[in-house]
């Protein structure tokens, strides 16, 4: 096990060992999840302290946005989970290559299809102090479940039924319907990290159980940590002390990086990483796996986006290989709706309904459709403040000029765009990347008919709501993945939504003084406690 | 006199009251708010998104936000920030002096390199005149974030040692203060030195036509004593004049300058809450710099009355 257990470890190892392996059941559910929690040697040599590390010191990290509160459950802003990642944990944690191992939780049983019984570590505190207990547990979820909270999460686990204390340390979740996603979102940082039960104000001053504690926050200036002296993983962490430092300009973040201001950040545009990785032997530049698409949503309610030729002919327009070249320089992949990194993910060469570059093609469907001269689809909206985003789009009015197709770009404000985005009021196309979910069934539900978004969008296709849901209750992981193919192959078909390629949502740098640290899909810093910096 | 500056106060009030309203209403008609848009592409159900503006107040009648927002204004609390959670009025004024002294610096550089260059355009004339004037108008040309980043870039692939982001505040340490804030002053400075050299060269040639300059020249001063004496001091007035009317420019470019230099300033503080729709934050952002330019027109007009006895007391 890659748990090193501080209070009383011949019982806990035996705990955890017994329930491995005794429940076969639990092995299965382990592996949907994602894969084993079997040891895999990279998982387990970046679980434990690495005897060669150098103790103590500070890890400065360049952060791109500050963060939007420190409640874990209430925070909706993804710029916060760089910051929750680091002081609070849950029951389980993802690995480097997100796998789902223990965290808070030395292991767990299921009895039945939606029967959850986790064993919990013991000897955790809090930083305040407050003792670490299965108590803590049900309030954590007690609270995202009750609505005056306002938490996002309280959709995310919509689908349990009750959180059950047995003793302080164990404590049974009860879920409506099996659920695939269920152990995904609980390994996921914050969605399923533990907030102490009583404790209130966590936005400005956060209590976790996590690596580090939370010193002090000059928002657009630094946000301080502390190493958590009686985190409960033997030997970590090995820093003294991590500091962001915020710069929101992406070449002011690179020149940072640059003049050792800072020892690691991440960037936005590949081609940004790979010049400065360029200017000196000594960066080390780490791309995440791919985590998040680069789709152009079309509004199918009316005409002409309801013409299902009309989105092939966009479909067969459209040279993927050619934006993934010019834009990310070859570092990513063809995308589908599911990024690689998860269940069923597309990988990027498989073949796909209408993904093969035939402008003539196009033409003959646009002809089909009544609109043998071309077609013009007016206002294509992109987002003004992402410069991959636009560069790709200036890419896809040219292929589709030759195919007939005329669009005109407008690169718009986020804020105004989100609203048009989310509500269906947009024209005809628009495009917004979408980030890294925990589940892929969060990425499927925009294309449900029976969701709000895909209603906005204009789905009607009652065959693929109902492979949606079967595949979110598929806990066979072959299976499931098998489905998601399936069900992304039916979007391709329909070209529901026009995926152009997948990529890691950041490109992670820093200098090769920063010793045991991994990038991960998730797009947060939890390898942040076993990093030691030796300048 | 008393009478007057009171009067002259009074009138403040409405004013500032109207700019209020404007900015409290105009922030508003933007679309996006602030729980969508910390949302961002993160699945977030509308019944959560509505509660959390039901938690911001935003789902109250425009007029009692308002009303609201004002009786907590007239008390000194100009409201919590949306995103950092914490009162707005504790965060404002630390970073208003920091960009004040941004700009002060920039003035002053902006100052010192425009009556230099002006200065040699007008006394040397001939190659001196046309490298000066083809400088300024290729500076003129760039707007001033261009030069920062480039600055940024340049300083940091290439001379990482000058260490361009140590920001210090002052009270810890005066002199690195200063020095971190050079770099960023020099390139708000760069296109109002352009305004300065040409007004210096302008108002050198005038003034070096006029009969008393002449007088001194044949009164068999020496050159340098024409110059200084002269020449600069009489043609000073109108640049101190122009560099005035300029630092409103130079408050302006601050918040790309501090955005890009990542200096925890009044403009980067207002970009960042007006990208993410922090009400809060602008409307005391709008309401402060109001202030400011109520207060110094206050000044410059008591100044003008005690100056110039041709205004009514």
């Amino acid at each position: 096990m890659p748990t090193n257990p501080k209070a009383d470890p011949t019982s806990e190892t035996f705990i955890a060992e017994s329930a491995w392996r005794l429940s076969r059941r639990s092995m299965l559910s382990l592996a949907a999840a994602g894969g084993a929690f079997a040891i895999s040697p990279h998982a387990f040599a970046a679980g434990g302290a690495d005897p060669k590390a150098k103790r103590g010191g500070t890890l400065s990290i360049g952060a791109d946005a500050d963060p939007i509160g420190l409640d874990p459950k209430t925070t909706t802003a993804y710029s916060s989970y760089d910051f929750t990642s680091l002081l609070y944990t849950g029951l389980l944690r993802w690995t480097p290559d997100m796998q789902i191992e223990p965290d808070l939780a030395t292991g767990y049983t299921t009895p039945d299809d939606t029967t959850y019984i986790f064993k919990l570590r013991q000897g955790v505190k809090f930083h305040n102090g407050q003792p670490f207990s299965a108590e803590d547990v049900k309030y954590t979820f007690d609270r995202v479940l009750n609505s005056a909270t306002a938490s996002r999460l309280a959709a995310t686990f919509a689908g349990i039924e009750s959180v059950t204390v047995i003793d302080p340390v164990t404590v049974q979740f009860k879920l409506k319907t099996s659920d695939a996603a269920f152990l995904r979102y609980m390994a996921t940082n914050p969605d399923g990290v533990i907030v102490p039960k009583g404790v209130d104000g966590l936005d400005t001053k956060p209590v976790g159980t996590g690596p580090f504690k939370f010193v002090s926050y000059q928002p657009n200036q630094q946000f301080v940590l502390t190493a958590n002296t009686e985190y409960y993983e033997e030997g970590l962490p090995t820093l003294k002390t991590v500091v962001f430092k915020f710069f929101k300009d992406q070449s002011a973040l690179a020149s940072a990086l640059r003049s050792k201001a800072i020892d690691m950040t991440w960037f936005k545009n590949p081609k940004v990483a790979a010049l400065i990785a360029r200017t000196s032997h000594d960066l080390v530049s780490a791309p995440g796996q791919t985590s998040r698409t680069f789709p152009v949503w079309m509004n199918m309610k009316a005409a002409p986006m309801n013409d299902v030729r009309i989105r092939q002919a966009l479909s067969l327009a459209t040279d993927r290989k050619a934006c993934l070249q010019t834009v990310l320089g070859g570092s990513g992949k063809v995308g589908a709706m599911i990024p690689e990194s998860q269940v069923g993910g597309y990988d990027g060469v498989s073949p796909m309904p209408f993904y093969n570059h035939d402008p003539a093609a196009a033409k003959a469907l646009l002809a089909k459709a009544g609109h043998p001269n071309g077609i013009d689809l007016g206002d294509y909206i992109v987002v003004a403040a992402n410069d991959l985003d636009v560069a790709c789009s200036q890419i896809l009015q040219q292929q589709w000029a030759t195919a007939g197709i005329k669009v005109k770009l407008k690169p718009m404000e986020t804020a105004p765009l989100l609203d048009m985005w989310v509500k269906g009021k947009w024209p005809t196309l628009l495009s917004v990347a979408l980030s890294w979910s925990p589940d892929p069934d969060a990425i499927l539900q925009r294309v449900a008919s029976n969701a709000v978004f895909g209603k906005n969008m204009g789905m009607h296709d009652a065959e693929l709501d109902k492979m949606i849901a079967d595949a979110r209750a598929q806990l066979e992981p072959t299976k499931r993945a098998a489905e998601n193919i399936a069900i992304q192959q039916r979007i391709a078909e329909n070209a529901y939504v026009l995926q152009i390629y997948q990529y890691p949502l950041r490109w992670e740098a820093w200098w090769d003084y920063v010793h045991g640290y991994h990038p991960l899909a998730a797009n947060i810093r939890s390898y942040v406690r076993t990093t030691w910096v030796d300048k | 006199m008393r009478r007057l500056v009171i009067i002259r106060l009074a009138l403040a009030v409405p004013i500032l009251l109207g700019v209020s309203i404007a900015a409290f209403i105009l922030v508003r008609l933007l679309p996006g708010d602030f729980a969508q848009t910390a949302a961002g592409v993160t699945d977030v159900s509308a019944a959560t998104l509505d509660l959390m503006r039901h938690n911001l107040g935003l789902d109250r009648p425009i007029w009692a936000q308002y009303l609201l927002w004002l009786g907590h204004a007239l008390s000194g609390d100009l409201g919590t920030s949306f995103a950092t959670r914490r009162p707005v009025t504790s965060e404002i004024f630390p970073r208003l002096a920091v960009t004040f002294e941004l700009t002060l610096i920039a003035a002053l550089m902006a100052m010192a390199m425009g009556v230099a260059t002006g200065l040699a355009s007008a006394r040397l004339r001939g190659r001196a005149d046309w490298a000066v004037r083809l400088w300024n108008g290729f500076i003129l040309a760039i707007p001033n974030f261009v030069v920062a980043t480039l600055i940024v870039l340049l300083a940091g692939l290439y001379f990482p040692q000058i260490g361009i982001f140590n920001y210090t505040p002052f009270f810890t340490a005066p002199i690195a203060n200063i020095g971190s804030l050079l770099l960023p002053a020099l390139s708000l400075a760069l296109a109002v030195s352009v305004t300065v050299s040409e007004n210096t060269r302008a108002a050198v040639l005038e003034i070096a036509a006029q009969d008393f300059v002449m007088v001194a020249r044949a009164k068999g001063l020496r050159p340098r004593s024409v110059l200084w004496n002269y020449l600069v001091r009489n043609a000073l007035t109108p640049v101190i004049t122009v560099t005035g009317l300029r630092v409103a420019s130079l408050l302006g470019g601050s918040i790309l300058i501090e955005t890009i230099f990542a200096i925890p300033g009044m403009g980067q503080y207002l970009f960042d809450s007006i990208t993410s729709r922090d009400y809060p934050v602008i409307q005391a952002i709008v309401l402060v710099t109001a202030a400011i330019v109520v207060l110094v027109n206050v000044l410059v007009d008591i100044a003008y009355i005690r100056a110039d006895a041709r205004v009514e007391m």
